[in-house]
């Protein structure tokens, strides 16, 4: 069966198994090795990437409903020449990541969050992290860098706005 | 990586190709969140696979005066956007937001949650018998409805035959309350589940999930609660003692929690869950 679809901005055609999990071929098709096999059953976050801007786990995710999907990956969230995704960015100013990984998951998953929920509340990103699984238990450095990145955005936007009145 | 390139794989376009693919064999996959660990299980994926996301009205939520109908297609996320804030259905609002975890969430659907027949620890089962839900199941013949309960018993025998359609639900509901323990907070299967409901007569349903192999209804604590003056219990504390004195389940064991302590927990969520009725609007 042949399935198409976007992967970080490009089209993919994937001609095999409809029912291989996403994370098999991005890391041994396309070599994207940022997003990390660990539990595979959903549990453990570090194989989340976007489907359609939705952070989902890969390991759950057959390819064939991936049909005319948008796949983003970690390696697709800032490019190598592009700046870092300001969530990306705050994390290694905070010297947030231990490691490294659960990280490609996280930034996965409170990427889209933050971009769906500008005005969480410290539980918010905790209960937003629930699925995102850390051995290394650097919680609470993730939560903070999470609370005030979402902040500075916050104070951007009312400067921004301010300027235009 | 393929585990078989002959796979039979159809995106049914209709629920009369998707019940047809059924009937010749095929596995209805839905969000894929329990069918895709079979291997991790020891289990083959399906040689033939026919998958429901290209039919529209099955990831719809339709909410009318006296009813509501939900697709067996919405997820669990959708399903708690969808029905936040709707008084009388906290339970299920509950279910649907503390299962699993939100990547999963997002991904899950209510329909693969009530057709998953070995799982046990499913939320959303208890949240809708306490409800008093009814299904919808497509069939050669045309749509069947039958009560949640007889859905969750018979489901082996009539998946065999039909797909799952629809949920229904009546909109006579004052409050519902839907406590669930899991072991740690974040992402753990819960050990037991109380789902309860109370209508305007203050008729109260209660259901429980995840301490026996399929939910059920606790009628015995039921007709206790309706015994009590005013039919209902006086306090959460009382309702508590009720649970004890009618416990009349038998616990499964497994590896996150025996048996007896599934038992033994049963008497504090249903006192969590009648002080969470207690707290809802409608009972104010």
């Amino acid at each position: 069966m042949t399935v198409t679809f976007r992967l970080n901005g490009e089209d993919y055609r994937f001609r095999d198994d409809p029912m291989t999990p996403l994370v098999d071929i991005l890391r041994q098709e396309r070599f994207l090795t940022g997003t990390k096999a660990v539990c595979r059953e959903g549990f453990c976050g570090a194989c989340t990437v976007h489907v359609d801007a939705e952070a989902v786990p890969s390991c759950l995710k057959p390819v064939g409903l991936l049909e005319g999907c948008e796949v983003v990956t970690i390696e697709g969230l800032s490019a190598g020449h592009q700046a870092l995704h300001p969530l990306q960015a705050a994390f290694e100013a905070a010297d947030a990541v231990q490691c490294g990984m659960c990280f490609p998951g996280m930034v996965m998953s409170l990427s889209a969050f933050m971009r769906d929920n500008p005005d969480a509340s410290r539980a918010d990103i905790k209960a937003a992290m629930v699925g995102n699984i850390c051995r290394c238990t650097g919680y609470e450095r993730i939560v903070d860098t999470v609370a005030d990145c979402l902040a500075q955005q916050l104070h951007t936007a009312k400067v921004a706005g301010g300027a235009g009145v | 990586m393929a585990q078989s390139m002959e796979r039979s794989f159809i995106a049914a376009g209709s629920i009369e190709e998707a019940v047809a693919s059924r009937m010749v064999g095929a596995v209805v996959l839905a969000g894929g969140t329990w069918l895709m660990r079979d291997p991790l299980r020891g289990v083959e994926l399906p040689e033939a696979v026919v998958t429901l996301h290209r039919i529209p009205f099955l990831s719809e939520v339709i909410i009318d005066a006296d009813h509501m109908v939900i697709g067996a297609g919405v997820t669990h996320e959708a399903l708690g956007k969808a029905l936040r804030g709707i008084a009388g259905f906290e339970a299920l609002v509950g279910a649907a937001e503390g299962a699993a975890n939100p990547g999963i969430r997002r991904v899950a659907t209510i329909g693969g949650n009530l057709c998953s027949i070995d799982f046990a620890e499913a939320d959303l089962a208890p949240a809708l018998l306490a409800c008093g839900a009814a299904v919808e199941l497509e069939t050669t013949s045309g749509a069947k409805r039958i009560d949640i309960a007889d859905f969750l018993n018979d489901r082996r025998a009539l998946l065999e035959q039909a797909i799952l359609t629809k949920i229904l639900l009546r909109r006579d509901l004052i409050a519902s309350a839907h406590i669930r323990l899991p072991l740690r907070k974040a992402g753990d299967y819960p050990v037991a589940i109380v789902s309860m409901a109370l209508d305007a007569d203050k008729c109260c349903r209660i259901a429980v999930g995840s301490v026996e192999p399929v939910a059920r209804r606790w009628t015995a604590l039921e007709q206790a609660f309706a015994g009590e003056p005013g039919g209902f219990p006086r306090d959460a504390e009382r309702a508590a003692a009720l649970a004890a004195e009618h416990n009349d389940f038998q616990g499964r064991d497994g590896t996150e929690a025996e048996g007896w302590y599934r038992l033994q927990v049963l008497p504090v969520l249903v006192k969590r869950g009648v002080a969470a009725l207690r707290a809802t609007e409608g009972l104010a």
